[in-house]
């Protein structure tokens, strides 16, 4: 792919749950054998429900957690396995939106400090500079000037995010990685939130990594997508191919399963018996085999392997291929 | 026609805090008929969780109460009604299910005692004959290994299979009308189709009346018959779903229905209404969406409009549809 | 560039006038009548014990034989003690030591418990496994016979008693920190700076100490009363300040063999140590209710 920001392989994370001196060790693969890459100045949404690894992954990448084993290349500097002091140059060039517009700001902070900390950490500007620029990005994101001497609690959800915005931007980042940046907001204000992403994109060049459950919005605002079921990627693709034409039983069934918001499509629907298995017990061979309609022998015995089906298209499915 | 389960007639409830009264539902206006799926829907700060709150009578430790309307439910108005009257009617003719199963479950008593309890409490069934009967309701919402979840404990269970045991409770007595506040938001989606179909299901078999509310367009399209949109405290329109979508009149509606990204639209930019709702100290004076709204006439800022009639089937709070020459509704 | 999404301007929510941490706080406090109460006392004692020796109206250590243990009388408005010095004035300058001893003592220990419970709750392991059971060890010595075996070890003086303390302090402090830690390690915004690449200096001092603070300052002033009586105590034993100290502990005890005959010179001192001590712990009191987030959400 040319011009990828980030490249992704074979990406693995194990969480130790159990265990210790006297005990036998028990892990949680909360991400399995993950590969993806995203192209400059373009979206890739990750989607999947509980469990499948999702926000595991953006944390990866930010380096917040250590991968097992894998390769997380961010603007063609190998970062899984740099030192803590090498990861300055990933933090000035990825930075991260968090869900909770009302969790991630420190309530302590006034909205200038706030904005302009990623400035005070990287760069040597004097405190008037990193206001006139604090400023700026206020603006950008559809805020403004006499909103830098408040704190944040006195602003509504949909501006904290903003605020959020603001400071991920501040430092000309590359990447942003948006976990679940919507889905604690009003579905007024989501949109207005949406837009905005849109557009600074347009604007700035930056890509995303889209972390969300909400296959509408994931469509909305994605180029690629990757669908991931208990920690590995199941399909992965342009966005449009996916969405007209999943081929994984499980793509299928999640968006067959996403209720449209109008009563003339109301579609019969791939209702998926059981529930979503637990990752500390994950099913043999294909853990998806206990859900899906066209599981056989293979899939309960052999993981199956990532294959391209078409340009746009990827799958991991016995029954595909 | 069949019948009315629930009137709602100008509701006014109100909370206080710093010893100063609060109103939050200002005059909530709806109806649902018997074996009907009325959505309520609403962003935050729109009242239609506190709605389904005052049906129940659900105030305890709060200082909410209801202080004007009234709420005919079966023939009775229940807020004439005192508590141990009340008492009789939830969980028997009218029951609840909520957004988080786990903190509607109690933790420390095991599934089969919960799910007896309302059983013995209600119905008045022996021991033994409770237990059957909380198996079959087990059974009833797809739940395979009843017998088993009968001595477990909520924690053991996964969100949906929660879900499912909430509506076995709320169902076992055949309730009129259910109850349903946000019940699939907490859920994965293609667990959330599941609770749906199941919701489906029981409706039909039981001719259940339900009042689901929610925020989420998506669920109301696919399981509603009747849409009441809330806004700040009031009702801004009703309607058929059919005709809600396919042509919304208020503009609050319009630009929430424009707002959601649907699969397959193929939108540059989602359309997206300005500015925020209103807390509840700081309601601006005529129509509440007003400040909000790019239609708004002068008219809109200074008097509340009244709800008017548009046809059999749909009304609305607007100025926009008020004929100057024509009498309208109150 | 403007953006087709920008906010209105007046939208800021809930904000007439300017929200303000201290203005919030102290109209909150206000409402707390003792604690109030205790502060102006506190706030009178310190300004007492600093302009106290330019006010006191005798020489605190001037010895008159012809006034020996006289009771309160207008000239001597606490009496005098076994050498004929007043006591009123000798409580004043005394009033400079303990609140000397207690905040130096406390302080110190503050700062020192504070980083180790820092240090202990943010990063944890074996780092954390140490400094708690450091802790635990102090912990199980009572008090006092700690202090005494500190200053047993480094010898008698007001120095050694407010190292004793100090040491005795800081397991507490330690404690409770690291549990205020390991509670804001906990919140999104210090997820959201270290993923922003912000040093572990920077996240503690920011964001976490920032946390730890409330409580902090509510444990500080009981602190004090036990640092003073502490204090009090080593010296009564002998332990502290020298004899001709007008130190409030060393007077209690020095007025020991009076007090069958001239109570005054026991009962004066030891009032003064107890309305001191019941004026932090008022204080305290009075904090907990305002700063305590667990009360504050209630």
């Amino acid at each position: 792919m040319p011009n990828s920001i980030l490249k992704v392989e074979n990406l693995k994370k194990s969480f130790q749950i159990a265990g210790g001196l006297f005990q036998k060790k028990q892990y949680v693969n909360a991400v399995i054998d993950v590969s993806f890459e995203i192209e400059e100045g373009t979206t890739f949404s990750l989607v999947g429900e509980s469990g499948c690894g999702k926000s595991t992954t953006g944390r990866l990448i930010t380096r917040l957690i250590a991968p097992t084993n894998g390769s997380i290349v961010v603007d063609g500097k190998e970062v899984a396995t740099a030192k803590p002091s090498e990861l300055r140059h990933l933090r000035q060039t990825v930075q991260m939106i968090f869900q909770d517009p009302y969790a991630s700001l420190n309530p302590r902070m006034k909205v200038k400090e706030l904005v302009g900390e990623p400035l005070e950490i990287h760069t040597k500007l004097s405190k008037a500079e990193r206001e006139k620029l604090v400023l700026e990005m206020l603006e950008v994101v559809g805020l403004n000037a006499e909103h830098a001497d408040r704190y944040a609690h006195e602003f509504s959800g949909g501006q904290r995010q903003r605020l959020g915005i603001a400071r991920a931007l501040i430092t000309k980042p590359k990447l942003i990685i948006a976990d679940e940046p919507v889905s604690a907001l009003d579905v007024s204000i989501q949109s207005q939130i949406l837009n905005l992403l849109k557009q600074l994109q347009q604007e700035y060049k930056i890509s995303y990594l889209f972390i969300s459950h909400d296959l509408s919005v994931v469509e909305h605002i994605s180029h690629y997508i990757g669908v991931m079921y208990l920690g590995s990627i199941v399909e992965i693709g342009r966005k449009e191919t996916i969405f007209n034409e999943p081929k994984h039983p499980y793509t299928q069934a999640l968006i067959a399963s996403v209720p449209i918001a109008d009563p003339t499509l109301r579609k019969k629907k791939i209702v998926l018996t059981g529930d979503i298995p637990n990752p500390k017990n994950p099913p043999s061979g294909c853990t998806f085999h206990t859900r899906c309609p066209f599981a056989s022998d293979i899939c309960k015995q052999a993981i199956p392997e990532m294959r391209k089906i078409n340009e746009e298209q990827s799958v991991a499915c016995h029954f595909v291929n | 026609m069949p019948e009315h389960v629930l009137r709602v007639i100008d509701l006014e409830t109100s909370f206080t805090r710093d010893n100063k009264e609060i109103k939050i539902l200002r005059g909530v206006n709806f109806s649902i008929r018997k074996g009907e799926i009325v959505g309520l829907v609403g962003e935050s700060g729109s009242g239609k969780s506190l709605t389904s709150l005052s049906i129940m009578r659900l105030f305890h430790g709060t200082t909410g109460k209801i202080v004007n309307g009234s709420i005919h439910f079966n023939g009775h108005d229940l807020t004439k009604m005192s508590e141990s009257e009340i008492r009789k009617i939830r969980g028997k003719q009218m029951a609840m299910i909520f957004q988080e199963p786990m903190t509607s479950l109690n933790p420390v008593l095991k599934i089969g005692k919960q799910l007896m309890e309302a059983i013995e409490m209600h119905l008045k069934l022996p021991k033994n004959e409770s237990k059957h009967h909380a198996i079959q309701m087990l059974k009833s919402v797809g739940i395979g290994r009843a017998e088993e979840i009968i001595y477990e404990y909520p924690h053991q269970l996964s969100g949906g299979m929660r879900q499912r045991v909430m509506i076995a409770m709320a169902m076992a007595c055949h309730p009129n009308l259910l109850i349903a506040d946000e019940p699939t938001t907490a859920l994965d989606v293609t667990i959330q189709a599941q609770i749906l179909e199941l919701m489906k299901k029981l409706k039909e078999e039981n001719e259940t009346a339900i009042l689901l509310i929610t925020h989420d367009l998506g669920v109301v399209a696919e399981m509603c018959d009747r849409v009441v949109v809330m806004y700040a405290g009031q009702v801004v329109e009703e309607a058929d779903v059919f005709e809600l979508f396919a042509s919304p009149k208020h503009p609050y509606t319009k630009g929430l229905i424009a707002s959601v990204p649907k699969i397959g639209d193929n939108k540059e930019v989602l359309d997206s209404i300005n500015g925020q709702v209103p807390s509840p100290q700081n309601m601006p004076n005529g129509c509440k969406f007003a400040p909000r709204c790019n239609q708004a006439m002068s008219i809109c800022h200074q008097e509340s409009p009244p709800t008017v009639k548009i046809s059999a089937t749909r009304q609305c709070s607007c100025w926009l549809y008020v004929k100057k020459d024509v009498e309208v509704n109150a | 560039m403007t953006s087709p999404t920008t906010v209105q301007n007046s939208q800021v929510q809930n904000t007439q006038r300017k929200y303000s941490p201290l203005k919030e706080f102290w109209k909150s406090f206000k409402k707390q009548k003792a604690a109030l109460v205790a502060s102006i006392f506190i706030g009178l004692l310190i300004v007492i014990a600093i302009i106290g020796p330019y006010i006191a109206p005798y020489d605190p250590f001037e010895p008159n034989y012809n006034a020996l243990l006289e009771g309160p009388s207008a000239s001597h408005l606490a009496g005098t003690d076994e050498y004929g010095r007043d006591i009123f004035s000798r409580l004043i300058v005394g009033a400079k030591i303990s609140l000397m001893v207690s905040f130096s003592a406390v302080f110190l220990g503050l700062i020192l418990g504070t980083i180790l419970g820092l240090i202990s709750g943010y990063f944890g392991g074996w780092v954390d496994k140490i400094i708690m059971r450091s802790c635990d060890v102090l912990f199980s010595f009572p008090d006092l016979l700690l202090a005494i075996a500190i200053v047993a070890l480094l010898g008698p003086g007001i120095n050694n008693v407010i190292i004793a303390v100090m040491i005795f302090s800081v397991p507490s402090f330690a404690r409770l920190v690291r549990g205020a830690t390991l509670n804001a390690k906990e919140n999104v915004y210090v997820e959201a700076a270290q993923s922003m690449g912000a040093s572990h200096v920077r996240v503690l001092w920011k964001h976490i100490f920032p946390e730890t603070i409330s409580e902090l300052i509510i444990f500080v002033t009981m602190r004090i009363g036990t640092a003073i009586l502490a204090a009090s105590g080593l010296s009564f034993l002998g332990l502290g300040a020298s004899p001709e100290m007008p130190e409030w502990g060393v007077m209690l005890s020095s007025g020991r063999d009076y007090l069958g005959t001239s109570s005054h010179v026991v009962i004066m001192p030891g009032i003064a140590i107890f309305l001191t001590v019941l004026a932090f712990n008022l204080i305290g009191d009075g904090l907990r209710d305002v700063l305590d987030p667990k009360i504050k959400n209630n």
